[in-house]
């Protein structure tokens, strides 16, 4: 070996011992905030595991002792509470009319949205404030006092008991809060891209559909998942404009799983655990739409 | 079959048809002379959004006004009696009590729990497992999580094991079990409000850190060359960019506090001095009597007015900014 | 960028797709409505029965459906009544068959209005036997008057059918456990002795149920006061014109309160009031025994096997009930009980069918075979001792009550079953939870 090569072996041994101590240091600064984020994560998932693992015990298991013990011999797991789940009758077809009336509104009210925002955001007219005062404000009107009215539309538009009257009235439901969060994060886009593209001759039609949806994207995901979840969990709105019709989502067939008094709720455990599979799929799948530099650069400090 | 023919053109047709309506419409409104564009634009583009609100929302709102006013089989005015009865009824100053602890407590710790989560997860690698982690109660229904909960509130007698979680822990500690639900009027709407942000808390986490992730690196790393610390960059820096979020975020949460039932209906309906407006608000409706739930919408809907006009503020602050 | 979308030709088409395709949609979606106009092959039905109940209920009509070819769609909806309501209002398809409203002034809002189609019209030729094969008190307005809408007879008619019973304010016990003799008054039940007979508390007790927390402790009072002031005072008290500060409903308050005292109940005030309904009954099986007795009605029985699976309990030979003690013997017979019916709301062919039907023997003694429950008819044969026995208490009742808060305006009823609650729990209360009560009273049955 070469004295050169015997030194810069050497020197890059010292460089990596020191940046070895380096991240060590590095890390161990870094050990509070993997602790609080550790501990957080433990608080809000131990209330959901415990349902989770007791969706798989018996009824005479959970009367006596708490989930915890499941932990230790003897576990006791059974799959009983599926089985009842998945034996109920119409609970495949229920799945997929779930799913039918989920995806459609989600799809729906988000254009709607999404276009109604942008108006707001961007473009100036009179009464602009009064009708995004009365459209959001409507947001706090328990859903209840409008039902009737708004069958008595759907029978006039002949759509009653369809599955379209379902899309219809999640999507006027649900507007308000997405044109208010919409309105919020289109209005923080760049003025300065939007200007630029008109002076190249771009209308409006392609600054929004080209340059604000693209750019908009994190917040439409992250909105897509709430949308869908409130849809996927609701029970009065299907009831309500469904009722006499065949369609069963899956929250109307799983009410079957317990008697009046109550008795068999362990049941619902099961259910609800297959309840939120999918919308906690959706989730993860749109994570990927939450990354930074997507939008990187647009937002200036 | 059918269904599923239905379900595919409207996934399909309704994102094309609004494609069609945008590009189409612009055509026809650029050929407008100048003013006329300017003023039929935002009509056009708001048209959609602006109806549908208008069906399902403001006619049912301006319905129920209407009712607010009449007596519950619709067939006389009975003036502001309803809102009389609400405003002096001694279980409503129980249910007006526990909303406002609703709207201070629910509000603030699901807001301020889902930032700081937000910006402390956005510097580990394992974020999106942490993100599912906080997110997971958000799709559980209400049912579900009685169920959960009352796992976790579940009371024996003092000196029997316990089933519960949290009396299961207190005993470790040699504590005596608490009966979470029922005591009043403190630990049992503190549960009840707790189980509110546990589910609330992935919401704002992930609405916030939608915004968070816009935020420029070159903003925080020009900040760090500066000698900033982490402390100051959150403060000083990131939270003022995220500022318009939070006030969306809040003013959603403030919204839902006013409006929570679900939670308090399955638990306790109301038991024990834990209703609020909206558990009582259903009572009136269950007894058909419309009127009186008709002037408690009439009443929450006038109470967040000035909430919004509050955010309109904020809207015009931050187009004179841009 | 702008010369993609400038060329008309793509708009056009993009624009006439689209509504195209939003035409079709809506073509194809009214295909969908399974509306029951004057059907005779299908039926829809809601009901509220779940579970076990709902599996009986598949019994029932599995061969009902075989023999006559009709296909009926059952919802489980526990919120019927309110779907109905805002289906009349708007005029919207209603089911056909879903059980009839528990508020007496929306029984007769609902006549009057046509939804509600007459029993006499549904079961035609077969009304008559319906009658005086069912259990008097569920069809025959007391005193001969003409109207009783907590049993669904308005102006002399019918409209709702009677299917399952139950019979409330039976006094359960483990037969290993409790030897003696069944008190003959409720003041020698309050004096027996625990620990005579190894067991820790005199009573077991659950008030916890979710939403409607408090219907047990309503179930314990109603049959005090049925018993101790009298039907007249109970029914009028239902209606709404006793007041709860009248010394009779107090007097019921106070004896309530002897059931859940510290010392009388298993556990105590806060474990009463804390355990689930479904689980009250556990400590009686356990060793030691926790309590001698729990106060529920027959559906009960269903409870105590599925908790104990290892014990194998069987009506009869581990567990028995025995009646309600008398509190004032002039009372005697006054028991409490509570029925599943249905009203016709559509008035078909499939319809009727199926009404005729529930109301036969044949369907109910399944309903009895399936266990858990009392037929409305009353030469029902039952194969639990425990059963049979609850039958018999059910024909013998002079007056079958229905429970109080059940057929009290829904605000009332919460009101009144929080009462119960806050009292168990704070005693001391319990001039202010009445006063308060009369104030919810004075609102809860008017109009406006």
């Amino acid at each position: 070996m070469s004295a050169e090569q015997v030194t810069t072996r050497r020197e890059s041994a010292v460089t990596r011992s020191v940046s070895a101590l380096d991240n060590f240091g590095y890390r161990l600064q870094r050990l509070p905030l993997h602790l609080v984020i550790i501990i957080i994560c433990a608080i809000w998932i131990v209330p959901t595991l415990g349902m989770v693992i007791n969706s798989f015990r018996s009824l005479q298991d959970m009367g006596v002792a708490g989930w915890w013990t499941t932990l230790f011999p003897p576990h006791g797991f059974t799959l009983e509470s599926y089985k009842q789940v998945l034996a109920i009758e119409g609970v495949a077809p229920s799945i997929l009319y779930s799913i039918l009336i989920t995806i459609p509104a989600t799809v729906i009210q988000l254009s709607i949205a999404t276009m109604g925002a942008y108006a707001f955001a961007w473009m100036k007219f009179p009464g602009r404030n009064l009708f995004f005062i009365v459209i959001v404000g409507l947001m706090v009107v328990p859903i209840q006092m409008t039902l009737i009215p708004v069958l008595q539309i759907f029978k006039a538009l002949h759509l009653s008991g369809t599955i379209i009257s379902v899309w219809l009235a999640h999507s006027g439901y649900g507007l308000p809060f997405e044109v208010f969060l919409l309105r919020n994060y289109l209005g923080g886009l760049p003025r300065e891209i939007f200007e630029s593209a008109e002076v190249d001759g771009a209308g409006h039609a392609v600054r929004f559909l080209r340059i604000a949806v693209p750019m908009t994207i994190p917040a439409i995901a992250s909105l897509t998942i709430f949308v869908f979840l409130g849809i996927w969990n609701d029970l009065l709105v299907a009831l309500t404009f469904l009722g006499v019709s065949a369609y069963r989502p899956f929250t109307v067939v799983i009410t079957g799983l317990v008697t009046s008094f109550g008795g068999g709720w362990q049941f619902l455990t099961a259910a609800a655990v297959l309840q939120m599979a999918l919308p906690l799929a959706v989730f993860i799948f749109l994570q990927r739409y939450f990354v930074r530099g997507i939008t990187s650069g647009s937002v200036k400090g | 079959m059918d269904q599923i023919i239905t379900a595919v053109v409207a996934v399909v047709g309704v994102p094309l048809v609004i494609f069609g309506y945008i590009i189409g419409g612009e055509q026809v409104i650029e050929r407008l002379p100048g003013r006329l564009q300017g003023w039929a634009r935002p009509y056009f583009w708001a048209l959609p959004a602006v109806g549908f609100a208008t069906i399902f929302m403001v006619y049912p709102m301006v319905r129920t006004a209407v009712i607010s006013f009449r007596n519950s089989e619709d067939t006389d005015w009975v003036g502001f009696a309803n809102y009389h009865y609400f405003f002096t009824f001694p279980d409503t100053l129980t249910a007006l009590r526990n909303s406002v602890a609703w709207l201070i407590f629910y509000t603030f710790f699901a807001v301020f729990l889902g930032l700081v989560i937000a910006i402390l997860v956005d510097r580990v690698r394992y974020e999106s497992l942490a993100k599912i982690a906080i997110f997971l109660p958000v799709p559980i229904s209400a049912v579900a999580a009685s169920i959960i909960w009352k796992f976790m509130f579940d009371y024996q007698a003092p000196g029997t094991p316990q089933t519960g979680t949290l009396n299961a822990v207190l005993g470790i500690f040699h504590g005596d079990p608490v009966p979470w639900l029922l005591d009043e009027p403190v630990v049992n709407n503190g549960a009840l409000i707790f189980v509110g942000i546990w589910t609330a808390v992935g919401f704002c986490m992930v609405i916030i850190s939608a915004s968070l992730k816009a935020i420029s690196t070159e903003v925080l790393e020009a900040a760090r060359i500066d000698g900033a610390n982490e402390f100051q960059i959150v403060r000083l820096v990131i939270t003022p960019l995220l500022w318009p979020t939070i006030t969306v975020v809040g003013t959603t949460m403030l919204i839902n506090a006013l409006k929570t039932f679900d939670i308090v209906y399955v638990m306790t309906n109301g038991a024990y001095e834990t209703d609020v407006i909206a558990t009582r608000m259903f009572s009136q409706l269950q007894s058909a009597h419309y009127g009186r739930a008709a002037a408690v919408g009439v009443v929450l809907f006038i109470a967040i007015v000035p909430l919004l006009i509050v955010n309109i503020r904020r809207f015009q602050q931050q187009e004179e900014q841009r | 960028m702008a010369e993609v979308f400038g060329r008309l030709s793509s708009k056009a088409i993009a624009l006439g797709l689209g509504t195209l395709f939003l035409v079709a949609a809506c073509g194809g979606g009214n295909n969908g409505t399974s509306g029951s106009s004057a059907s005779s092959t299908d039926v829809t039905v809601w009901t509220a029965w779940g579970g076990a109940e709902l599996k009986a209920f598949k019994d029932v009509l599995a061969p009902f459906q075989s023999k006559t070819g009709i296909k009926v769609h059952i919802t489980t909806n526990r919120d019927s009544t309110n779907q109905i309501a805002n289906g009349i209002a708007a005029g919207t398809d209603l089911p056909d068959i879903a059980p009839g409203p528990t508020d007496p002034t929306q029984v007769k809002s609902w006549v009057s209005k046509g939804a509600l189609k007459s029993i006499e019209t549904a079961l035609g030729s077969s009304f008559n036997d319906y009658i005086s094969n069912t259990y008097a008190a569920l069809t025959t307005a007391p005193g001969g008057a003409t109207d009783d809408p907590y049993i669904g007879i308005i102006g002399g008619k019918h409209y709702e059918l009677m299917v399952k019973t139950q019979v409330k304010g039976l006094i359960w016990y483990n037969k290993k456990v409790f030897t003696g003799q069944a008190p003959a008054t409720f003041d020698d039940l309050l004096a027996i002795n625990p620990s005579q007979y190894n067991a820790k508390s005199l009573f077991c007790a659950g008030f916890e149920s979710g939403a409607a927390s408090g219907w047990p402790a309503s179930d314990q009072i109603d049959n005090i006061i049925m018993r101790q002031s009298g039907d007249q005072v109970y029914t009028s008290w239902v209606q709404g014109k006793t007041k709860f500060t009248d010394p009779a409903i107090k007097l019921g308050y106070q004896t309530f309160l002897k059931e859940v005292s510290d010392q009388a109940v298993y556990g105590g005030r806060n474990t009463a009031l804390s355990t689930n309904f479904g689980k009250a009954g556990d400590p009686l099986f356990k060793q030691p025994a926790g309590c001698l007795f729990l106060e529920q009605a027959t559906f009960i029985t269903s409870f105590f096997q599925q908790d104990f699976p290892s014990l194998n309990l069987k009506a009869g030979t581990d567990f028995d009930f025995f009646a309600h003690p008398s509190v004032n013997s002039q009372f005697d017979g006054n028991v409490n009980g509570f029925y599943d019916n249905f009203s016709m709301y559509n008035d078909t062919p499939a319809a009727r069918q199926l009404m005729q039907y529930m109301a036969t023997k044949d369907a109910q003694q399944i309903w009895a075979n399936d266990g858990g429950t009392l037929g409305a008819i009353k030469s029902l044969t039952y194969n639990d001792p425990v059963f049979k026995r609850a039958a018999d208490v059910a024909s013998g009742a002079k007056n079958l009550l229905v429970t109080a808060g059940d057929f009290m305006p829904a605000d009332m009823q919460k009101a009144f079953w929080q009462s119960l609650l806050n009292v168990t729990r704070n005693p001391g209360s319990l001039n202010s939870e009445l006063s308060h009560l009369d104030q919810v009273q004075a609102a809860a049955y008017t109009t406006s």
